[in-house]
């Protein structure tokens, strides 16, 4: 679900106290006439029947500004087409609550000004209510609150603790005005035995708890909508984050498929030619090179696939067997697994362990596994009679394993992404077209298991240095 | 159409090499290039009857950069381009049914990869047809 832009919900909260208050005014009249008629409460009706005729009145004015509101960012080519819209676009939300049309750019100060004013009507109008129903003695008195859990709800903190304020002075000014006589005070005789007005300690009581009251309705309104605020930030947050990791799955599994592709594609050509019989006579050189060709497409398939399944598997398990396993012997299968290679390119190959370098805790395989793939990154990407040299020795409490090379290193500006799923560098991928861009991720995922680091120092032409730090752990 | 000069511009060697010999077999002349500069020097060196491309190579856009160069260049314009990939698949761009938008994609014909030999056949044949 799309988050609610500010400006709408403060716009929707504003119809919403419109609507409120429709009920408000039924309620006041019905009131009134059960009261007065009914339960024979002394009231003065007439003035309270004018009141509710204002808040029609009243009413009808906010709901036309707030229509007027939600026109204004709006092109209108016709002026009573656009009258007839806001009518009907008003009466829907009355009858079914839900808007016609809004317009997206309604201004937030706009409507907060809106939802103040009628706040404060609001308040005026319960205040001189009040006056002709009592005072002090009427029990709506309490019916302030909800205004300012209202605001509370849709305005700012001080917002909020202004309108508290207004409520407490208009009320007290009330309490005071009928205290000292200066204006009449309509007592409801048949609801209280006693005109309550004289009495001192219970309208300073009832004033007293009345301004607590307020301001702690606002206060904890505060509270409880602030902490709504954060946890819909919160919720807001989280749903980035997941819609950008859809994003980056989405681009993993379009990666991917490409390359995976590519290779089908290219099997798939070669067979058609030699099914087809376009490739000359059965088992002459044509046919031979395209045969070879998907064979070697295959070989190159399958690899990508492993690494994959290697890359996937890592992520989604923590199990990896580890020991007190030989670093000095670990290094000397991964330099066995890459000397035939080194050898077709007549590659030097040098291999320097210090003697202080000695056992490690970690997984043998996945180790050996990792240089290897360094090594083999080393010898790949340096020029026939080139040098591919390790080196290891103690670093603290861990051990340095040093993989250089003097191959065509990697351009400054694409260092940083060399350990990303499927990056390749430019002069990379001209050299070597099929890697599968997953090896170095492979070992930055390794390295992370034993609670290592890896940094790579390259320059472009002249090689490149991987330095691999790893802790002794346990086997120290 | 035997003896036409076909262009494959193509990073992939092994894809090349089997449309080589699907073409070499129907009497093309054919010449490859792996990128979008060496196909360009290719057509500069002399200008083939049609070119084949793909999309992606060194860049994802390198196929759409070389089709747009080629078309907006007057020397080269009425060189009917065939533009060969599987990236629509992948990217749910409907390129088959913009191909021949003169801004957009300025190709004569659009195939996806894998394609059946005698389908590229047909193909190459039609955009040969037309510029005759």
């Amino acid at each position: 679900m799309e988050p609610v832009p500010e400006n709408i919900r403060l716009l929707k909260g504003a119809y919403w106290l419109a609507k409120l208050r429709w009920i408000a005014i039924v309620y006041v009249v019905v009131g009134t006439y059960v009261a007065h008629k009914m339960l024979g409460v002394n009231l003065n009706d007439g003035a309270l029947y004018v009141i509710a005729g204002l808040l029609v009145v009243y009413n009808t004015t906010v709901l036309v500004m707030l229509n007027r509101l939600m026109q204004a960012d709006q092109q209108v080519p016709c002026r009573a087409a656009n009258k007839i819209a806001s009518a009907y676009n008003m009466v829907v939300w009355v009858l079914f609550n839900r808007f016609t049309r809004i317009d997206p750019h309604v201004s937030c100060k706009a409507v907060k000004r809106i939802i103040n004013f009628q706040i404060c009507a609001d308040l005026l109008l319960l205040t001189v209510l009040l006056h002709f129903s009592g005072g002090i003695e009427n029990p709506l008195v309490f019916y302030f609150i909800f205004h300012m859990i209202i605001a509370s709800i849709l305005l700012s903190m001080r917002e909020s603790y202004l309108q508290a304020t207004f409520a407490v002075c208009l009320f007290g000014l009330l309490v005071l005005l009928e205290y000292e006589q200066i204006v009449p005070h309509y007592c409801l005789t048949g609801f209280v035995s006693t005109c309550l007005r004289q009495e001192k300690l219970y309208m300073l009581g009832t004033f007293f708890v009345f301004t607590t009251g307020v301001y702690l309705a606002v206060y904890m309104a505060n509270y409880i909508a602030i902490r709504l605020k954060h946890t819909e930030y919160a919720y807001r947050q989280a749903n980035a984050m997941l819609q950008e990791k859809d994003r980056i799955k989405d681009e993993y599994v379009f990666r991917v498929t490409h390359d995976i592709k590519g290779h089908l594609a290219t099997i798939r050509g070669c067979l058609s030619v030699i099914v087809n019989r376009l490739a000359g006579p059965p088992g002459g050189v044509q046919e031979a090179d395209l045969i070879r060709r998907a064979h070697k497409r295959t070989v190159k398939l399958a690899n990508f696939v492993k690494a994959l399944l290697q890359l996937t598997q890592m992520r989604l398990t923590d199990e990896s067997e580890m020991d007190v396993c030989s670093l000095p012997e670990i290094l000397q299968c991964a330099v066995g697994a890459v000397e035939a290679r080194a050898e077709e390119k007549s590659i030097t190959l040098d291999c320097t362990v210090e003697s202080s370098v000695g056992d490690i805790f970690g997984d043998r395989f996945s180790i050996e596994e990792m240089v290897a793939n360094l090594l083999m990154n080393a010898i790949a990407y340096t020029p026939e009679k080139g040098t591919v040299s390790l080196s290891a020795r103690s670093d603290g409490d861990g051990v340095l394993v040093e993989i250089s090379d003097t191959g065509i290193g990697i351009p400054e500006q694409e260092q940083g992404r060399v350990f990303d799923e499927f990056y390749r560098a430019a002069n990379a991928r001209q050299l070597e077209r099929d890697g599968t861009g997953l090896g170095l991720s492979i070992v930055r995922l390794i390295v992370g298991r034993h609670g290592g680091e890896i940094q790579v120092e390259s320059k472009e032409g002249c090689g490149t240095r991987f330095r691999l730090r790893l802790p002794q752990g346990q086997g120290s | 159409m035997g003896n036409s000069k076909v262009l494959i511009v193509d990073d992939d060697p092994d894809f090349v090499a089997v449309m080589k010999v699907v073409l070499e077999r129907e009497q093309y002349t054919v010449a490859t290039a792996s990128d979008r500069e060496e196909g360009m020097s290719q057509i500069q060196a002399g200008k083939p009857d049609l070119v084949i491309m793909d999309v992606m190579m060194s860049t994802w856009s390198d196929g759409f950069e070389m089709s747009r160069k080629l078309k907006k260049d007057p020397r080269y314009k009425d060189i009917p381009i065939l533009m060969l990939t599987g990236v629509e698949q992948k990217t749910g761009i409907g390129f088959k049914s913009t191909a021949g938008d003169p801004e957009w994609l300025p190709v004569n014909g659009f195939l996806d990869k894998p394609v059946e030999p005698q389908v590229l056949l047909d193909e190459v044949k039609r955009l040969l047809c037309r510029k005759e």
